[in-house]
């Protein structure tokens, strides 16, 4: 039996993975829309970040809009294949077809 | 990192059981529910938009339907036109807004914005095709008591295809259910006899898009509850 891949195997980064692969390839979000749609408080949603960006999992693209500071973050394309393998490892672990 | 307001981590123990995975099914449970709420979520705003354009079916249609009369009740040509339009616009002005807004801490690829773009042009190309093809129609000869059919069946057909291709572009089921019901309302208003086809057109559209738009509002709350559902980091 596969591995399940312990960097997305945490609830908190599971969730924000499942919510980042909702986005379109190359897109990406800003973090205060992100923590809205997890309702995570940022703490805890940055302290999570930290560790898929440090697995390249998620791209963090630093920016200004007038001079307030925004941060992007969308899957790299090693992160949409860890959790798309993470997916199929949790399907054939359940028993179903990936 | 920081968050954007440059505050530093809170790296307590605050996300200690967030980092606790589950049983696999609960987490593939989990994975599930986040990519449902975080798509309903996205379209927070539907519900808005299908109940001004509830509103503004039941109220611009009535009013056309109450040119002729009914019970000794009659709105001047001007008044319920006035109306029409104004209510028209004010839906249209507000599915802008809400559209625009909607994007908000999103940053798209050039393809999403190409595909918005047309998608948003093809509502103004097609708008006007139908108001010239009316035109030349008038000008061949279509009479007014045709024309009172032609026009809101010809844009009540273009909007429902309209809405069917948002919601296949956007994924967006109650765009896609809608657009089909508008597609039926349109063509079965044309064997209504007039004045009532307004009523029909009023009542049909109307009372559907309010439906669609307590489905949306059911959908949202439903998607917020699984969200905050212990889930809270």
């Amino acid at each position: 039996m596969d591995e399940l891949d312990p960097v997305i195997h945490a609830q908190a980064r599971l969730r924000i993975m499942a919510a980042l692969s909702t986005l379109e390839a190359d897109s990406s979000i800003s973090f205060p829309r992100l923590q809205e749609l997890l309702d995570m408080t940022a703490g805890n949603l940055s302290t999570h970040l930290r560790k898929l960006e440090d697995a390249s999992y998620v791209d963090i693209t630093k920016t200004h809009k007038g001079r307030t500071p925004i941060t992007y973050l969308g899957l790299s394309k090693k992160g949409r294949r860890a959790f798309e393998d993470y997916m199929d490892t949790l399907r054939t672990v359940l028993g179903e077809q990936p | 990192m920081t968050d954007n307001s440059g505050r530093p981590d809170a790296t307590g123990s605050s996300d200690s059981d967030a980092d606790e995975p589950l049983d696999p099914a609960a987490m593939y449970a989990l994975l599930q529910n986040q990519q449902r709420s975080a798509q309903i979520q996205m379209g927070d705003f539907v519900w808005l938009i299908t109940f001004s354009w509830g509103v503004t079916w039941l109220v611009g249609f009535g009013a056309l339907w109450l040119i002729d009369g009914v019970d000794g009740f009659a709105l001047p040509v001007p008044v319920a036109v006035a109306v029409f339009i104004a209510t028209l616009v004010a839906s249209g002005l507000l599915s802008a807004w809400l559209g625009f807004r909607s994007g908000r801490g999103m940053r798209g690829n050039g393809a999403a914005a190409f595909t918005g773009t047309v998608y948003g042009i093809t509502w103004a190309v097609g708008s006007t095709a139908i108001a010239i093809l009316g035109g030349g129609l008038r000008a061949q000869g279509m009479t007014a008591d045709l024309a009172a059919y032609y026009y809101p069946c010809a844009y009540v057909l273009f909007a429902g295809i309209m809405y069917v291709l948002a919601g296949a572009i956007w994924q967006a089921v109650p765009s896609l259910v809608g657009g089909l019901w508008l597609v039926v309302v349109a063509v079965a208003a044309a064997f209504v006899p007039y004045p009532n086809h307004y009523l029909f057109f009023s009542l049909a559209g109307g009372l559907g898009f309010l439906a669609l738009s307590a489905v949306s509002v059911i959908r949202l709350r439903r998607a917020r509850a699984a969200t905050n559902g212990g889930n809270r980091g």
